[in-house]
């Protein structure tokens, strides 16, 4: 034992935790359930032969193909992988070939927005050189035929407002709150490898050999990986 | 006799939530103390073992009966720690302040400490706060990290190492 080592002994001195903690747990145990299930059943998918075309808390038209079925199912299967905190990146195709050239460029600048990450409407101007065009590129998030995929809801206002949603305000926060709480790196302790949250090889993961980490440099400091398929590296 | 740990994971998964709530008072204060001190305040601190134990108890019929239920929660824990750390460096999200009144400096500790283990990296100021918390051996430190034992070793020299030079 040296002097470190007293110090570390006196700083890690173990505290009581907050009272009630179990019957809040309970409590926020019970309302997560609620909350991912209610998003689930509200959410409507259409698609066409390249890919997502209208995500809607409406009736919308059937597939009209087996390949845009099979794109529907497929973004159905991602979007409550992505609510149920296990998908931090979507791999399913979108098709904004019927979208306005302008709204287009908006949605694909939001797209890039990193998952767990805010932006600022202004921001989004910026970035498609219309600095002035706030408000435009608002209307055009607020269009957004593919919410949740293009995810326009990391977009809010420049003091930090939530501004407006399509599915609602209070969505807008649960989806916000839910990408907080929802880790961004994995590894597995088997294999040594680290990927994004929702990369194939990660779903052959068993729970006990779930690592998360903070970043690939820290991963690969305790002698992880990165994926060869998902790339975190590039990702990040 | 108090059921052990494992026979009340059983009962958690069965839905039992008394379980649940001494499960929780056995190791609550031990994981908070784990989370205050690697995320600075005590709110983020809360929400961490609020989410940390929310998985297990949504989880529970996940458990491995082969782990000590203190290593998997220990696991979760820092899972979730880390993600914390990890938010904090991206940008948008605004970061709760430390809070510097909250974590009482002792008597003859360095009030240098806490600035000092800002410049150890993530993974080895995890290993020491579980080390000096609780007084983990470096089998179940490399079980909750999925590391090996001589990368938990080196790990701790080195952030013990720049924590003298940095209070030197």
């Amino acid at each position: 034992m040296d002097r470190v080592d007293d110090l570390l002994a006196a700083h890690f001195s173990v505290e009581p935790a907050p009272a009630e903690l179990a019957s809040r747990i309970v409590r926020r145990a019970h309302d997560a359930e609620r909350e991912v299930g209610r998003l689930l059943d509200e959410i409507e998918i259409a698609a066409t032969d390249r890919g997502v075309c209208l995500v809607r808390a409406e009736r919308l038209a059937p597939p009209p193909s087996a390949k845009a079925r099979r794109l529907v199912e497929q973004a159905r299967v991602e979007l409550a992988e992505y609510l149920q905190g296990k998908r931090t990146f979507f791999a399913v195709p979108v098709d904004l070939s019927g979208v306005p050239a302008f709204q287009r460029r908006v949605l694909e600048v939001a797209r890039r927005i990193p998952f767990g990450e805010v932006r600022a409407y202004a921001w989004v101007a910026e970035r498609i050189r219309h600095p002035r065009a706030v408000r435009a590129v608002g209307t055009a998030l607020g269009r957004n035929p593919v919410p949740l995929i293009v995810p326009c809801h990391r977009v809010l206002r420049s003091d930090g407002g939530v501004g407006g949603y399509l599915f609602g305000t209070p969505v807008k926060d649960r989806l916000l709150a839910l990408e907080r709480s929802t880790p961004v790196l994995e590894g597995c302790a088997t294999t040594r490898i680290v990927c994004r949250v929702g990369c194939v090889h990660g779903r052959h993961m068993r729970p006990e050999n779930r690592v998360v980490f903070a970043s690939v440099a820290d991963a690969r400091s305790v002698g992880y990986r990165p994926c060869k398929v998902c790339r975190p590296a590039a990702a990040a | 006799m108090a059921p052990d740990d494992r026979g009340l994971i059983e009962r958690v998964a069965r839905g039992d939530e008394s379980a649940f709530g001494e499960l929780v008072g056995r190791y609550q204060d031990r994981l908070f103390t784990v989370a205050h001190r690697l995320l600075g305040n005590r709110a983020d601190a809360e929400d961490a073992i609020q989410r940390a134990f929310l998985n297990c108890y949504l989880r529970s019929d996940t458990y491995d009966a082969r782990w000590q239920v203190s290593t998997w929660l220990y696991r979760v824990l820092t899972n979730v720690c880390v993600d914390e750390l990890r938010r904090r460096k991206t940008v948008g999200f605004p970061v709760e302040a430390p809070d510097a009144g909250a974590i009482v400096e002792k008597p003859g500790q360095h009030l240098d400490l806490r600035r000092a283990l800002e410049k150890v990296p993530t993974e080895a100021r995890l290993l020491l706060a579980l080390r000096y918390v609780d007084g983990l051996s470096y089998g179940e430190l490399a079980k909750i990290r999925g590391i090996s034992i001589n990368t938990v070793k080196s790990q701790l020299a080195r952030g013990k190492s720049i924590l003298r030079k940095a209070l030197r």
